[in-house]
């Protein structure tokens, strides 16, 4: 079945196992899985401590948002297309009469295919660990639809906007993880003007959106997590307009770049 | 303006490309027609730049090009009729040389992509290693493999970087018959080669670069003919140099005759042909022993020095 998408989608299949023939997989799953080896060490340890306070403040606001996921994005994104200029392939794609927004949207679309299973499944795991039989109860299962619904716009939007400095910076990966770690972990932790022009602060406001503002400072006290946050309308539009400018801004690069 | 055909399929006008200070392609007009053309130069001197620019890889600084009417860079329509083999030597290692090319034919939107690469895998023999993975071909099948990718889908223009590095001189000799069979098709090749004597088995016509600059272009044999004329330095080793040295100043052709720090002859001749027929003819009479006689100058960059300077 896999083969019969050669013919319609040729740059999706040939990114995906670019990615799955690479280590990009494997070490993106590693990092993913990290949340499960806390939720271990939680299990393990907890006794009556408060599983959703866990899984919303340490696993998905400290660990998962702040840090895991534009650094699992960023590995495959940069790849995506920075590996081909790396590797002087790429002309066997711009050399070909396909339009360059198709191969950056193959791209894009392969990058979001292959981080969300890695990803979906670190999260899930993960609450499944922490909450254990009560992972199902009606009380719980609230907080992993908008992990794993804001995961993924922050997923699509990180992609758009790795994927693009790839194609501006030879060590996009470098440029990324200093952007990841200093920008949208510490900078807007101390500055909270940055959090508005963060991916980071609208990926946050989908899943404080979804849970609900209510149940969301019932478990994380006020100071701690996300403050103001956006309404999950104004979050999806941003991350949306975010992410077509910069593929659309990529495009445009790919159209004017110099393939020595 | 080097114009090596009066229906073009490939036109320079005025092409130039810098980096800064550095001027790698100047001021570059050709016209190249059907058939196929060696672009010929030492390292470094623009060849890679020149095909790379004509490809629309790179954008010129100054100039226009033109293939088939249009302007490759920045018009994706251009590459239905159009091939590259690159001289990069990394092509994607996961994947088979069959579905490398298959990969190929589905983006140039060939309808029946499967036989299509059937028969360009058969053109370059490489049938017997198509579905290994490309990662464990060697320098010379990845070559192959390169031009099958390149040639499925039956291109006009070919554009070919170094295709004979690193293939054996069996892949060699079937590579450069794919070259002259495809270009007495009527399809126009241009290829670049830093060997003289490699151009010399499939090109018609050869453009001379160096130093990013045209420095000779025109008829094979014309060019081959200035190169032969030029003044040749040899090299003779023998079992009594003086007395061979003192017989050959009598010849014609000889400008000068001298001895190096080894005991050799060194004798420069504008007439390489008549030197080399002669010499043995001259030892023989003389009653020496011929050692070994070679080129002391023969290097494409002294060859390449003396078209400049012309």
């Amino acid at each position: 079945m896999m083969a019969a998408l050669w013919n319609p989608i040729p740059v999706f299949m040939l990114t995906v196992r670019q990615f799955v023939g690479g280590k990009a997989v494997r070490v993106v799953t590693l990092i993913a899985l990290l949340p499960v080896l806390f939720a271990i060490i939680f299990a393990l340890s907890s006794g009556d401590t408060d599983g959703q306070n866990f899984i919303t403040v340490v696993i998905f606001d400290a660990m998962f948002i702040a840090t895991l996921l534009p650094i699992c994005v960023l590995i495959l994104a940069t790849g995506a297309i920075g590996n081909e200029i790396e590797d002087q392939t790429l002309p066997y794609l711009t050399l070909k009469p396909i339009s360059r927004l198709r191969i950056v949207a193959e791209k894009l679309f392969a990058t979001v295919v292959t981080a969300v299973p890695p990803i979906g499944a670190g999260l899930s795991l993960a609450y499944l660990i922490v909450f254990r039989s009560a992972a199902l109860d009606e009380e719980n299962l609230p907080f992993l639809w908008p992990m794993l619904a804001s995961a993924f716009a922050g997923i699509v939007a990180y992609s758009a906007v790795f994927m693009l400095v790839s194609l501006f910076i030879n060590r996009a990966l470098l440029a990324g993880i200093t952007y990841a770690l200093l920008w949208e972990s510490l900078l807007g932790r101390y500055l909270p003007g940055l959090r508005v022009v963060s991916i980071r602060h609208y990926t946050e406001s989908i899943y404080v959106g979804i849970l609900g503002e209510t149940r969301y400072r019932s478990v994380v006290a006020v100071g701690d997590g996300l403050e103001n946050p956006d309404t999950v309308l104004v979050s999806v539009i941003v991350l949306s307009v975010v992410s077509l400018v910069a593929a659309l801004l990529a495009v445009w690069r790919l159209r004017n770049l110099n393939l020595e | 303006m080097a114009v090596l055909s009066d229906k073009p399929t490939i036109e320079l006008s005025h092409v130039s490309k810098w980096y800064g200070d550095l001027v790698a392609v100047s001021d570059l007009s050709m016209n190249i027609g059907p058939g196929v053309t060696a672009l010929l130069g030492p390292n470094g001197s623009g060849k890679s730049t020149t095909l790379k620019m004509i490809s629309g890889l790179i954008g010129t600084s100054t100039g226009s090009i033109a293939v088939k009417g249009m302007a490759p860079r920045g018009d994706a329509k251009t590459y239905r009729s159009f091939g590259l083999v690159s001289d990069v030597e990394h092509i994607y290692p996961y994947l088979t040389g069959r579905e490398f090319v298959r990969f190929n034919a589905v983006l140039q939107r060939i309808g029946d992509p499967d036989t299509a690469t059937a028969r360009a895998i058969d053109t370059v023999e490489m049938a017997y290693a198509a579905d290994r993975r490309l990662g464990g071909y060697s320098k010379g099948m990845r070559q192959r493999i390169k031009l099958a990718a390149a040639m499925v889908h039956d291109p006009d223009v070919l554009l070919m970087d170094e295709p004979l590095n690193g293939t054996d001189p069996a892949q060699r000799a079937q590579m450069i018959q794919l070259i002259r069979t495809l270009g007495e098709q009527g399809k126009t090749l241009l290829v670049s080669s830093h060997v003289l004597v490699e151009v010399e088995r499939f090109a018609e016509n050869i453009i001379v670069i160096i130093n990013g600059k045209l420095a000779a272009a025109g008829n094979f044999h014309t060019i081959r003919d200035r190169i032969d004329s030029r003044p040749h330095v040899i090299r003779i080793r023998a079992s009594e140099p003086r007395k061979l040295g003192a017989a050959l100043l009598q010849m014609p052709v000889i400008s000068s005759v001298g001895i190096d720090e080894h005991g050799r002859i060194l004798a420069s001749t504008s007439d390489a042909r008549t030197f080399y027929t002669t010499v043995p003819v001259i030892a023989r009479d003389e009653g020496v022993r011929l050692l070994e006689i070679e080129a002391a100058d023969e290097s494409l960059e002294s060859v390449f020095s003396y078209l400049v300077q012309r």
